[in-house]
Protein backbone atom coordinates (compact mmCIF):
# COMPACT_ATOMS: atom_id res chain seq x y z
CA UNK A 1 0.00 0.00 0.00
CA UNK A 2 2.72 2.41 1.08
CA UNK A 3 4.89 1.40 -1.87
CA UNK A 4 2.09 1.90 -4.36
CA UNK A 5 1.44 5.40 -3.04
CA UNK A 6 5.14 6.18 -3.10
CA UNK A 7 5.30 5.02 -6.71
CA UNK A 8 2.54 7.48 -7.63
CA UNK A 9 4.34 10.35 -5.92
CA UNK A 10 7.61 9.47 -7.68
CA UNK A 11 5.78 9.16 -10.98
CA UNK A 12 4.27 12.64 -10.64
CA UNK A 13 7.62 14.12 -9.69
CA UNK A 14 9.28 12.49 -12.73
CA UNK A 15 6.50 13.80 -14.94
CA UNK A 16 7.15 17.23 -13.44
CA UNK A 17 10.86 16.87 -14.18
CA UNK A 18 10.13 16.01 -17.82
CA UNK A 19 7.86 19.07 -18.17
CA UNK A 20 10.49 21.19 -16.44
CA UNK A 21 13.05 20.17 -19.06
CA UNK A 22 10.71 20.50 -22.01
CA UNK A 23 8.80 23.74 -21.40
CA UNK A 24 9.07 25.28 -17.96
CA UNK A 25 12.67 25.81 -16.87
CA UNK A 26 11.59 28.40 -14.25
CA UNK A 27 9.65 25.96 -12.08
CA UNK A 28 11.41 22.98 -10.48
CA UNK A 29 10.10 19.48 -11.23
CA UNK A 30 8.67 18.75 -7.74
CA UNK A 31 6.52 21.90 -7.80
CA UNK A 32 5.15 21.02 -11.25
CA UNK A 33 4.53 17.50 -9.88
CA UNK A 34 2.60 19.01 -6.95
CA UNK A 35 0.36 21.01 -9.30
CA UNK A 36 -0.16 17.96 -11.54
CA UNK A 37 -1.08 15.70 -8.61
CA UNK A 38 -3.47 18.36 -7.29
CA UNK A 39 -5.13 18.56 -10.72
CA UNK A 40 -5.36 14.77 -10.90
CA UNK A 41 -6.96 14.56 -7.42
CA UNK A 42 -9.48 17.27 -8.37
CA UNK A 43 -10.46 15.40 -11.53
CA UNK A 44 -10.71 12.10 -9.66
CA UNK A 45 -12.62 13.68 -6.79
CA UNK A 46 -10.98 11.54 -4.08
CA UNK A 47 -7.61 10.56 -2.66
CA UNK A 48 -6.65 6.89 -3.07
CA UNK A 49 -5.76 5.30 0.27
CA UNK A 50 -2.27 4.38 -0.93
CA UNK A 51 -1.46 7.96 -1.97
CA UNK A 52 -2.79 9.40 1.28
CA UNK A 53 -0.77 6.86 3.31
CA UNK A 54 2.44 7.56 1.41
CA UNK A 55 2.04 11.32 1.59
CA UNK A 56 1.24 11.45 5.30
CA UNK A 57 4.23 9.18 6.05
CA UNK A 58 6.58 11.35 4.00
CA UNK A 59 5.26 14.65 5.37
CA UNK A 60 5.70 13.41 8.93
CA UNK A 61 9.44 13.26 8.27
CA UNK A 62 9.70 16.51 6.32
CA UNK A 63 11.87 18.19 9.01
CA UNK A 64 14.30 15.24 8.91
CA UNK A 65 14.61 15.54 5.13
CA UNK A 66 15.52 19.22 5.50
CA UNK A 67 18.49 18.55 7.81
CA UNK A 68 21.11 17.66 5.13
CA UNK A 69 20.57 20.84 3.03
CA UNK A 70 20.66 22.81 6.29
CA UNK A 71 24.09 21.47 7.19
CA UNK A 72 25.35 23.30 4.07
CA UNK A 73 25.59 26.41 6.28
CA UNK A 74 29.05 25.22 7.37
CA UNK A 75 30.49 25.75 3.88
CA UNK A 76 29.49 29.43 3.74
CA UNK A 77 30.50 30.43 7.25
CA UNK A 78 33.03 33.01 5.99
CA UNK A 79 30.71 34.73 3.47
CA UNK A 80 28.00 34.97 6.08
CA UNK A 81 30.39 36.35 8.70
CA UNK A 82 31.42 39.21 6.38
CA UNK A 83 27.88 40.61 6.11
CA UNK A 84 26.57 38.95 9.27
CA UNK A 85 24.56 41.77 10.88
CA UNK A 86 23.09 43.05 7.63
CA UNK A 87 21.96 39.54 6.70
CA UNK A 88 20.59 38.51 10.07
CA UNK A 89 18.98 41.91 10.70
CA UNK A 90 17.30 42.01 7.29
CA UNK A 91 16.10 38.41 7.41
CA UNK A 92 14.91 38.69 11.00
CA UNK A 93 13.05 42.03 10.77
CA UNK A 94 11.61 41.25 7.36
CA UNK A 95 10.29 37.94 8.62
CA UNK A 96 8.70 39.42 11.73
CA UNK A 97 7.08 42.22 9.72
CA UNK A 98 5.77 39.95 6.99
CA UNK A 99 4.50 37.16 9.29
CA UNK A 100 2.56 39.64 11.41
CA UNK A 101 1.36 41.55 8.35
CA UNK A 102 0.19 38.46 6.42
CA UNK A 103 -1.49 36.93 9.48
CA UNK A 104 -3.37 40.07 10.48
CA UNK A 105 -4.36 40.87 6.87
CA UNK A 106 -5.65 37.34 6.20
CA UNK A 107 -7.64 37.25 9.46
CA UNK A 108 -9.17 40.68 8.76
CA UNK A 109 -10.16 39.62 5.24
CA UNK A 110 -11.68 36.36 6.54
CA UNK A 111 -13.80 38.10 9.19
CA UNK A 112 -14.87 40.75 6.68
CA UNK A 113 -15.95 38.10 4.19
CA UNK A 114 -17.79 36.17 6.93
CA UNK A 115 -19.63 39.35 8.00
CA UNK A 116 -20.58 40.14 4.41
CA UNK A 117 -21.99 36.63 3.95
CA UNK A 118 -24.11 37.02 7.08
CA UNK A 119 -25.78 40.17 5.74
CA UNK A 120 -26.33 39.57 2.01
CA UNK B 1 49.35 -7.91 18.26
CA UNK B 2 47.86 -4.44 18.45
CA UNK B 3 44.42 -3.64 17.17
CA UNK B 4 44.10 -1.06 14.38
CA UNK B 5 41.80 1.39 16.20
CA UNK B 6 42.56 4.27 13.87
CA UNK B 7 41.77 2.17 10.80
CA UNK B 8 38.49 0.96 12.30
CA UNK B 9 37.49 4.53 13.18
CA UNK B 10 38.28 5.70 9.64
CA UNK B 11 36.29 2.83 8.17
CA UNK B 12 33.25 3.76 10.28
CA UNK B 13 33.48 7.52 9.71
CA UNK B 14 33.90 7.20 5.94
CA UNK B 15 31.25 4.50 5.53
CA UNK B 16 28.43 5.69 3.22
CA UNK B 17 25.92 5.08 6.04
CA UNK B 18 27.69 7.33 8.55
CA UNK B 19 26.03 10.53 7.33
CA UNK B 20 22.58 8.98 7.47
CA UNK B 21 23.38 7.48 10.87
CA UNK B 22 24.32 10.77 12.50
CA UNK B 23 21.39 12.59 10.82
CA UNK B 24 18.85 10.04 12.05
CA UNK B 25 20.47 9.93 15.49
CA UNK B 26 20.64 13.71 15.92
CA UNK B 27 17.05 14.16 14.71
CA UNK B 28 15.69 11.59 17.17
CA UNK B 29 17.67 12.99 20.09
CA UNK B 30 16.35 16.49 19.38
CA UNK B 31 12.81 15.22 18.89
CA UNK B 32 12.90 13.31 22.17
CA UNK B 33 14.34 16.36 23.98
CA UNK B 34 11.60 18.54 22.47
CA UNK B 35 8.81 16.15 23.54
CA UNK B 36 10.18 16.15 27.07
CA UNK B 37 10.81 19.87 27.50
CA UNK B 38 8.46 21.49 24.89
CA UNK B 39 11.08 24.20 24.63
CA UNK B 40 10.47 26.14 21.40
CA UNK B 41 14.15 26.79 20.76
CA UNK B 42 14.60 23.06 20.21
CA UNK B 43 13.56 23.39 16.55
CA UNK B 44 14.26 19.91 15.12
CA UNK B 45 15.88 21.16 11.90
CA UNK B 46 18.05 23.80 13.56
CA UNK B 47 19.33 21.78 16.50
CA UNK B 48 19.85 18.60 14.43
CA UNK B 49 21.82 20.73 12.00
CA UNK B 50 24.09 22.00 14.79
CA UNK B 51 24.61 18.50 16.19
CA UNK B 52 25.47 17.14 12.74
CA UNK B 53 27.89 20.02 12.03
CA UNK B 54 29.53 19.34 15.40
CA UNK B 55 30.02 15.65 14.61
CA UNK B 56 31.31 16.40 11.10
CA UNK B 57 33.87 18.90 12.43
CA UNK B 58 34.94 16.50 15.20
CA UNK B 59 35.45 13.68 12.68
CA UNK B 60 37.12 15.92 10.10
CA UNK B 61 34.52 15.19 7.43
CA UNK B 62 33.72 17.66 4.63
CA UNK B 63 30.22 18.79 3.72
CA UNK B 64 30.65 17.30 0.24
CA UNK B 65 31.21 13.84 1.70
CA UNK B 66 28.29 14.20 4.13
CA UNK B 67 26.03 15.45 1.34
CA UNK B 68 26.94 12.47 -0.82
CA UNK B 69 26.17 9.96 1.91
CA UNK B 70 22.78 11.56 2.71
CA UNK B 71 21.76 11.78 -0.93
CA UNK B 72 18.84 9.41 -0.37
CA UNK B 73 17.25 11.84 2.12
CA UNK B 74 17.65 14.74 -0.30
CA UNK B 75 16.14 12.69 -3.10
CA UNK B 76 13.04 12.06 -0.97
CA UNK B 77 12.47 15.83 -0.68
CA UNK B 78 11.04 15.78 -4.23
CA UNK B 79 8.25 13.24 -3.60
CA UNK B 80 7.62 14.96 -0.22
CA UNK B 81 6.98 18.23 -2.07
CA UNK B 82 4.62 16.42 -4.45
CA UNK B 83 2.90 14.86 -1.41
CA UNK B 84 1.86 18.34 -0.22
CA UNK B 85 -0.85 18.14 -2.90
CA UNK B 86 -2.82 15.76 -0.65
CA UNK B 87 -3.44 18.07 2.38
CA UNK B 88 -3.98 20.85 -0.17
CA UNK B 89 -6.69 18.87 -1.94
CA UNK B 90 -8.36 17.73 1.29
CA UNK B 91 -8.87 21.35 2.35
CA UNK B 92 -9.68 22.65 -1.10
CA UNK B 93 -13.30 23.29 -0.26
CA UNK B 94 -12.36 25.55 2.63
CA UNK B 95 -9.69 27.25 0.53
CA UNK B 96 -12.21 27.85 -2.27
CA UNK B 97 -14.52 29.53 0.24
CA UNK B 98 -11.68 31.81 1.24
CA UNK B 99 -10.40 32.41 -2.28
CA UNK B 100 -10.24 36.23 -2.20
CA UNK B 101 -8.68 36.55 1.28
CA UNK B 102 -6.08 33.94 0.24
CA UNK B 103 -5.32 35.58 -3.09
CA UNK B 104 -5.05 39.11 -1.67
CA UNK B 105 -2.82 37.98 1.18
CA UNK B 106 -0.61 36.08 -1.24
CA UNK B 107 -0.02 39.08 -3.50
CA UNK B 108 0.30 41.81 -0.84
CA UNK B 109 2.04 39.62 1.78
CA UNK B 110 4.43 38.17 -0.80
CA UNK B 111 5.48 41.61 -2.00
CA UNK B 112 5.93 42.82 1.60
CA UNK B 113 8.03 39.75 2.53
CA UNK B 114 10.38 40.17 -0.44
CA UNK B 115 10.58 43.98 -0.49
CA UNK B 116 11.19 44.50 3.25
CA UNK B 117 14.08 42.04 3.14
CA UNK B 118 15.83 43.63 0.17
CA UNK B 119 15.24 47.19 1.44
CA UNK B 120 16.43 46.40 4.97
CA UNK B 121 19.48 44.53 3.64
CA UNK B 122 20.34 47.48 1.37
CA UNK B 123 19.86 49.91 4.24
CA UNK B 124 22.12 47.79 6.50
CA UNK B 125 24.78 47.89 3.76
CA UNK B 126 24.81 44.34 2.36
CA UNK B 127 26.44 43.77 -1.03
CA UNK B 128 24.43 43.48 -4.25
CA UNK B 129 25.24 39.75 -4.52
CA UNK B 130 23.96 39.14 -0.98
CA UNK B 131 20.81 41.20 -1.65
CA UNK B 132 19.97 39.22 -4.78
CA UNK B 133 20.56 36.01 -2.84
CA UNK B 134 18.28 37.16 0.01
CA UNK B 135 15.38 38.26 -2.21
CA UNK B 136 13.86 34.78 -2.70
CA UNK B 137 14.34 33.81 0.99
CA UNK B 138 10.66 33.12 1.64
CA UNK B 139 10.27 30.24 -0.84
CA UNK B 140 11.35 26.59 -0.79
CA UNK B 141 15.06 26.09 -1.41
CA UNK B 142 14.87 24.51 -4.91
CA UNK B 143 12.95 27.52 -6.25
CA UNK B 144 14.99 30.00 -4.25
CA UNK B 145 18.25 28.55 -5.55
CA UNK B 146 17.04 28.75 -9.13
CA UNK B 147 15.72 32.30 -8.81
CA UNK B 148 18.82 33.56 -6.94
CA UNK B 149 21.02 32.28 -9.76
CA UNK B 150 18.84 34.00 -12.36
CA UNK B 151 18.90 37.42 -10.70
CA UNK B 152 22.63 37.45 -9.88
CA UNK B 153 22.90 35.78 -6.47
CA UNK B 154 24.57 32.56 -5.30
CA UNK B 155 22.41 29.43 -5.38
CA UNK B 156 23.97 27.55 -2.46
CA UNK B 157 23.89 30.62 -0.18
CA UNK B 158 20.24 31.14 -1.08
CA UNK B 159 19.49 27.72 0.43
CA UNK B 160 21.14 28.88 3.66
CA UNK B 161 19.14 32.13 3.83
CA UNK B 162 15.98 30.19 3.06
CA UNK B 163 16.76 27.94 5.97
CA UNK B 164 17.62 30.77 8.40
CA UNK B 165 14.33 32.44 7.47
CA UNK B 166 12.45 29.20 7.97
CA UNK B 167 14.00 28.60 11.37
CA UNK B 168 13.32 32.18 12.57
CA UNK B 169 9.76 31.81 11.32
CA UNK B 170 9.29 28.48 13.08
CA UNK B 171 10.67 29.78 16.38
CA UNK B 172 9.02 33.21 16.51
CA UNK B 173 6.14 32.94 14.00
CA UNK B 174 3.50 31.14 16.12
CA UNK B 175 4.16 33.31 19.21
CA UNK B 176 4.17 36.53 17.17
CA UNK B 177 0.89 35.60 15.49
CA UNK B 178 -0.67 34.91 18.89
CA UNK B 179 0.68 38.26 20.11
CA UNK B 180 -0.99 40.03 17.16
CA UNK B 181 -4.28 38.29 18.00
CA UNK B 182 -4.27 36.03 14.93
CA UNK B 183 -6.05 32.86 16.06
CA UNK B 184 -7.79 31.80 12.86
CA UNK B 185 -6.05 28.56 11.74
CA UNK B 186 -6.32 29.52 8.06
CA UNK B 187 -4.70 32.92 8.69
CA UNK B 188 -1.94 31.40 10.86
CA UNK B 189 -1.17 28.73 8.24
CA UNK B 190 -1.18 31.28 5.44
CA UNK B 191 1.26 33.58 7.26
CA UNK B 192 3.61 30.71 8.22
CA UNK B 193 3.67 29.07 4.77
CA UNK B 194 3.95 32.36 2.90
CA UNK B 195 6.96 33.62 4.83
CA UNK B 196 8.68 30.50 6.16
CA UNK B 197 8.05 27.91 3.37
CA UNK B 198 8.59 24.21 4.26
CA UNK B 199 9.85 24.80 7.81
CA UNK B 200 6.86 27.06 8.52
CA UNK B 201 4.59 24.46 6.94
CA UNK B 202 5.95 21.73 9.18
CA UNK B 203 5.19 23.92 12.22
CA UNK B 204 1.73 24.66 10.82
CA UNK B 205 1.08 20.93 10.30
CA UNK B 206 1.72 20.43 14.02
CA UNK B 207 -0.95 23.04 14.82
CA UNK B 208 -3.61 21.21 12.89
CA UNK B 209 -4.71 19.97 9.50
CA UNK B 210 -6.41 23.15 8.30
CA UNK B 211 -3.49 25.30 9.39
CA UNK B 212 -1.12 22.92 7.59
CA UNK B 213 -3.19 22.92 4.42
CA UNK B 214 -3.16 26.71 4.17
CA UNK B 215 0.57 26.73 4.89
CA UNK B 216 1.17 24.22 2.09
CA UNK B 217 -1.04 26.26 -0.22
CA UNK B 218 0.70 29.52 0.64
CA UNK B 219 4.12 27.90 0.26
CA UNK B 220 3.42 26.51 -3.20
CA UNK B 221 1.64 29.65 -4.45
CA UNK B 222 4.44 31.86 -3.10
CA UNK B 223 6.99 29.56 -4.78
CA UNK B 224 5.27 29.71 -8.15
CA UNK B 225 4.70 33.48 -7.90
CA UNK B 226 8.32 34.16 -6.90
CA UNK B 227 9.74 31.95 -9.65
CA UNK B 228 7.75 33.77 -12.31
CA UNK B 229 7.55 37.35 -11.02
CA UNK B 230 10.80 38.05 -9.13
CA UNK B 231 13.16 37.72 -12.14
CA UNK B 232 10.70 39.90 -14.07
CA UNK B 233 10.61 42.54 -11.32
CA UNK B 234 14.40 42.62 -10.99
CA UNK B 235 14.90 43.02 -14.73
CA UNK B 236 12.36 45.88 -14.78
CA UNK B 237 13.95 47.75 -11.84
CA UNK B 238 17.61 47.19 -12.75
Amino acid sequence: MLLRGLTWLVLFQLLGTAINHLFLAVLPGPIIGLVLLLGYLMIRGEVAESVSLASSSLLRYLPLLLVPPAVGVMVYARDIAADFWAIVGALFLSLLISVAFAGVLMQKLITRQARREERP
Amino acid sequence: MSLDWQGALDAVVHHPLFGIGITLGAYQIVLAAYEKSRWIFLQPVLVSMMLVIGVLLACGLTYTEYRKSTEILSILLGPATVALAVPLYLNLRRIRQLFWPTFTTLVVGGVVATATCVLLGWWFGAEHMILMTMAPKSVTSPIAMLVAEQIGGVAALAAVFVLITGVIGAIFGPALLALCGVHNPAARGMALGLTAHAVGTSVALQEGEECGAFAALAMSLMGVATAVLLPLAVSLIA
